[in-house]
Parts: structure tokens; C-alpha cells; sequence
């Protein structure tokens, strides 16, 4: 449990491997969400191992911080922080999105240990976080919960409906950040439906709003530390990403959202498009 | 001990979850303002502020919200109109209370036409069938402010995803205090052999209006209510139709995916018997009384009655 202490050097290079190793993982069933998954990768990674109390060994244990991924498509950069960390091991990576698998393309609260909340279709988990920030305000409980939504996902209704509610309770336990890669599935977020100026529109809601870089690892780190700080109103951290970062094959294009894997052809050029080559840890 | 039977439902409803939060402060009340509507506003929200929360008109972040909370072990009733209750956010059902098996409450007032004067936009007929439809979803249907008390206390020791409707004016009296509410158990309120009628919920009391009456024209009818759709009690059914070889059905619904069609599913593969069903003939609701519903639609206790009749003749 508990923060560690990681210098700059290893945290680059848990995030190379973490892109390797989830790409290598989405590859294996044929298809998946390789865009927002690489966006998300120094965010998770800050989470899990910088921020958030977890016990991998206890995956309800009461006092832990809790994360709900609400853009739920993203689901493998979490599935492989929590192996990572031990709440299951890391060969379960190998079955994403196959018969019988416990780690489903969408996050599964009763399929996948450390899924706090199931998710996927969009809009729906900042609902649910609202109401896990409610309960601990009701107990009394001190632990945070965090929220991450996707921009895409931020043209949903319901959004703007947690957004009234949360900054209504004033529940300053609950950080969201927004994962603006700037680019949905029919294309660029600007073109589809504009969402600027979007971190006014939070600022409006009652949200103590933030912006940061979402590939800067002093700045997640120190954002998200002054959301933590925030009291009396819910925090937003804006947080401007890459869709498709850290590979050659998938940075910054649209079409990386749902990416097919057709053959071994695909999977090598994509594997080679990856800054680093690891081992698999399975 | 009161006379429930002579107060409001929807205030036999409020004061009934105050009973459930002073039993177990994990109760939570959830409202999309219609809390005035609902009576928890002020009966529920003096008494128990702390577990009161106001979600605004937000039915699917209210539904949200209340995964959430039962995520954390927390019970919430969600309240509001059936037709925002279910099919405005249904999704939000499907995903984040059934398919999650997350412990929610859904409290759907004023079913099909005892919405009255709302009309078309706000009376909804479809509620029991879409929620029937979604796995892991139980549904019931009190019928009297004691059954309204029995059900919401099992509903509280549960844990299972749960969607009830709620008629908000007072209702006769059908039962005695201490009968136990088992959503795998029908009810008998008539005793008879000559055909079998079913009803659920706002329906039931006239339904045993005229059973009573019936009996007075020697047709003994076999009054079966079901405080509980889903599930639904086969036996029970299978072994009145075995009895009476002919079952009349009559619900404040669409006829369409209902009461009635669960009857017919569980008899064509169980027990065929002729089956009429009686309620909304696949239409949309307008403004107007109880009357002139029953009367337009054909499910009134007239309509009952005839229909108990024929299908009782036609056998002999």
C-alpha cells in the first residue's frame, strides 16, 4: 500500500512499459482502444503508485482511495496497473476481451478485482463516483475518490448533471480528471461537438478547475495534489494528453480510438512503433 | 400499528422509510423533486435530513448516485414518476444498478392511469414490461398500504436490484398487518374453480370487486394477485389454470410484455388454457379520468366481469 518513491528514470520507464506491454495485451484479442489507453498511461501510473492508498492483497479494504474509470473503454491501462500491483496476476492481461475473461474491454466491478465501479457506457461513472464521494461525506470516512472521464464522454448529458450535483454537495472528496486528448471517434472533439471553453464550463458548475499537462509527471503529480487540498467544492483537472502517445503507429491520429489487430503483420508494425521493447511478464 | 389502509400511499411510504433509516441508518431517500409529490418531503427529510438527498430533476444521475451509494453498502430508494423512473433512464438501470448488481431501490409513482392529469407524456403503461426485460431486476407491485409496507421492508433486507411501483392515492384495504410479503409467492383473495383471474397492484382491489360479485351469478373465480412480476410464481398459476382451465388477466399496464404476457408465457409452456388479457391495448395515455380509461381501453371492473364470464361459459 502507500506511495512510493519512484525517481523520473523509472517512471519513464514503467511508462514505455506499461505502453508495450498493454499494447502487446489489446493485440492479443484482436482489437481494443489503444488511443485512450495510451493517453491515460502516466495518469494511471500516478495514481497507483504515486497517489493512491490501495492494498492489493485486501482489494475492499475500507480506507482505500478509490478510482472509477468512467470512460470504462480504457479499462486495460488499468487492468494493467492493478497487475502490477498485485491484484491478480500479471497473466490475466492475456486474456482481455477473450471467452470467459475477467478483464472485459469495459471495466467490470464484479469481474475484476480493484474495479471499483463498472463502466462503459459513457457518462454513467462520474454518477456513480458522486455517489461513492456521498457515502464517505456521510460516514465520515477520509479516503478520496477519484474520477476519470474521457472528452468524447463529456458530450454526454449525464456529465453536466454530476457536474451540478457534485458542486450542489460540495464533495471535495472527489477529484475528476479529464482526459482531453482532443479526439472522439468520428474525429477531432472541436469538430464534432465543442467542448471549449471547457474548463470555464467547470469553473461555472462549482468546480475547483485545474489544467495540466497529462504526460508531465511533476505536474499530474503536483495538480492533482492541490485538487487533494481543495475544500468546500469538487475538483476538475482539466488535463490535456496525446491520443495514442508513445507509439510512432497510433500518436495523435484519430482513427487510433478502436484499433483491429487483423494480423501478425499489424501487431509487428504496431509492437515497432512503441518506443521501448521489454519482456512480457507473462 | 395504524391504520394504514386510510392514509395515502405515497405517505405510508414516507413514513414507512423513516421506519427503515431509524432501523438501519444505511437507508437513504433519493428524490428528483418530486419529493413533495412523494410525501418524503417533509415526512422523510425532517425526520432523517442526513439520508435525504435531492438529486433535482436528474433521474439519471439520481440512479447514478444511488449505485454509487450502494456501492458503499448504502440502500437507497430512488423515487420519481414511472415513466422517468424507468424508461427515461434506462440505461442507467441496465448498466449501473442491474448489470453492476449494485443494491438500488427504484420507486416508480403514479403507474399507468392513476397518473391522471399528466397525461400522455407523463403516463406510462410500458414500465413493468421494459423492467422485465433487464436481468437481474426483481419487480413488485403492492396492491394496499399493508403489502406497500411488507414489500419495502423486504426490499430494505435485500440484496437485489429492485424496481417497485407506487400508487400514491389510498388504496382498500386487502391485508392484515404480519402477512408476509415472498416475491416467489402469489396470493389468493378469491377461491374458486370456474376460471382464474390475475391482477397485480393498482388492479387487484377491483379485481376482488368483482370476484365478489361474480359469486353472487354462481362463477366462482380463482382470484390469484402477484405483489411480484419478477419473479413470478409459476406453480401457483399452472395448478389455478389446471383447476379452472381458463385465466382472465388484468393490469394497469400495456397489454404488451406485462402481467399478461408473463401469464401466457409460463401457461403456453406449461398448462395451455385460453387466456384473455385485459389492460392497454398497445396505446399511448392522454389526459383524462380513471373512468374514462378503464371505459376507452376496456380493463375497467365491467370489462372484468364480462370477461370472467365469457371465459368462464366457453368451457362448458
Amino acid at each position: 500500500m502507500g506511495s512510493q518513491q519512484l525517481t523520473r528514470e523509472q517512471l519513464d520507464s514503467l511508462a514505455a512499459e506499461f505502453r508495450y506491454v498493454v499494447t502487446d495485451a489489446i493485440c492479443r484479442s484482436g482489437v481494443g482502444h489503444i488511443g485512450g489507453v495510451m493517453s491515460l498511461v502516466e495518469i494511471v501510473i500516478t495514481l497507483y503508485y504515486r497517489i493512491m492508498k490501495v492494498k492489493p492483497e485486501d482489494p475492499h479494504w475500507p480506507e482505500r482511495d478509490r478510482l472509477v474509470l468512467s470512460k470504462g473503454h480504457a479499462g486495460p491501462v488499468v487492468y494493467t496497473a492493478l497487475a502490477y500491483k498485485g491484484f491478480f496476476p500479471k497473466d490475466w492481461l492475456t486474456t482481455i476481451n477473450k471467452n470467459g475473461t475477467r478483464l472485459p474491454s469495459h471495466m467490470d466491478q464484479i469481474l475484476t478485482p480493484g474495479v471499483e465501479i463498472t463502466a462503459g457506457s459513457l457518462g454513467q461513472g462520474l454518477s456513480c463516483a458522486c455517489g461513492l464521494a456521498l457515502a464517505a461525506k456521510h460516514d465520515s470516512r477520509k479516503h478520496r475518490v477519484f474520477c476519470i472521464i474521457g472528452d468524447g464522454e463529456s458530450d454526454e448529458g449525464q456529465i453536466w448533471e454530476a457536474g451540478l450535483f457534485a458542486g450542489h454537495n460540495r464533495l471535495d472528496n472527489l477529484i475528476v480528471i479529464c482526459d482531453y486528448n482532443k479526439m472522439q471517434i468520428d474525429g477531432r472533439t472541436d469538430e464534432i461537438i465543442d467542448l471549449e471553453p471547457l474548463a470555464d464550463k467547470w469553473r461555472a458548475f462549482g468546480w475547483e478547475t485545474f489544467e495540466m499537462n497529462g504526460h508531465d509527471w511533476d505536474a499530474i503529480y503536483d495538480t492533482i495534489q492541490k485538487a487533494d487540498a481543495v475544500s468546500g467544492r469538487p475538483s476538475m483537472i482539466v488535463t490535456h494528453t496525446i491520443k495514442g502517445k508513445g507509439n510512432r503507429e497510433t500518436e495523435g491520429l484519430v482513427d487510433c480510438h478502436n484499433v483491429k489487430i487483423p494480423d501478425e503483420t499489424t501487431y509487428q508494425r504496431l509492437m515497432c512503433g512503441l518506443e521501448c521493447k521489454f519482456d512480457l511478464p507473462y | 400499528m395504524g391504520n394504514y389502509h386510510e392514509l395515502e400511499m405515497r405517505v405510508v411510504y414516507a413514513q414507512t422509510l423513516n421506519e427503515l433509516i431509524a432501523r438501519n441508518p444505511d437507508v437513504f431517500c433519493l428524490e428528483a423533486d418530486l419529493g413533495k409529490a412523494d410525501a418524503s418531503i417533509p415526512v422523510v427529510s425532517q425526520r432523517h435530513p442526513r439520508n435525504f438527498i435531492n438529486c433535482g430533476v436528474q433521474e439519471a444521475n439520481m440512479i447514478g448516485v444511488g449505485a454509487g451509494l450502494a456501492r458503499e453498502g448504502k440502500i437507497p430508494f430512488c423515487s420519481t414518476f414511472t415513466a422517468f423512473a424507468t424508461r427515461r433512464c434506462y440505461d442507467q438501470i441496465t448498466i449501473s444498478v442491474a448489470y453492476a448488481n449494485n443494491n438500488v431501490k427504484i420507486v416508480g409513482t403514479s403507474p399507468g392511469i392513476t397518473q391522471g392529469p399528466n397525461g400522455g407524456t407523463h403516463m406510462c403503461f410500458q414500465d413493468h414490461a421494459i423492467m422485465r426485460a433487464m436481468p437481474n431486476m426483481h419487480i413488485y407491485s403492492p396492491a394496499d398500504a399493508i403489502e406497500l409496507r411488507a414489500v419495502m421492508y423486504h426490499m430494505a433486507d435485500s440484496r437485489q436490484p429492485t424496481y417497485m411501483q407506487l400508487v400514491r392515492p389510498k388504496m382498500p384495504k386487502l391485508f392484515e398487518e404480519g402477512d408476509p410479503f415472498d416475491p416467489h409467492q402469489a396470493k389468493r383473495l378469491h377461491d374458486g374453480r370456474d376460471v382464474t383471474l390475475v391482477a397485480t397492484g393498482f388492479m387487484t382491489s377491483f379485481a376482488l370487486e368483482v370476484a365478489r360479485q361474480l359469486e353472487k351469478e354462481n362463477i366462482a373465480v380463482d382470484l390469484l394477485h402477484y405483489p411480484s412480476i419478477k419473479p413470478f410464481d409459476a406453480r401457483t398459476l399452472v395448478d389455478s389454470a389446471r383447476r379452472t382451465g381458463a385465466v382472465v388477466t388484468v393490469e394497469n399496464q400495456n397489454i404488451l410484455g406485462g402481467l399478461g404476457s408473463a401469464v401466457c408465457e409460463v401457461l403456453s409452456e406449461h398448462h395451455p388454457v385460453r387466456v384473455k388479457r385485459l389492460g392497454v391495448p398497445d396505446r399511448f395515455g392522454e389526459v383524462a379520468d380513471q373512468d374514462y380509461l378503464f371505459n376507452k381501453h376496456g380493463f375497467g371492473p365491467d370489462h372484468i366481469a364480462r370477461a370472467c364470464r365469457e371465459l368462464s361459459n366457453s368451457k362448458s
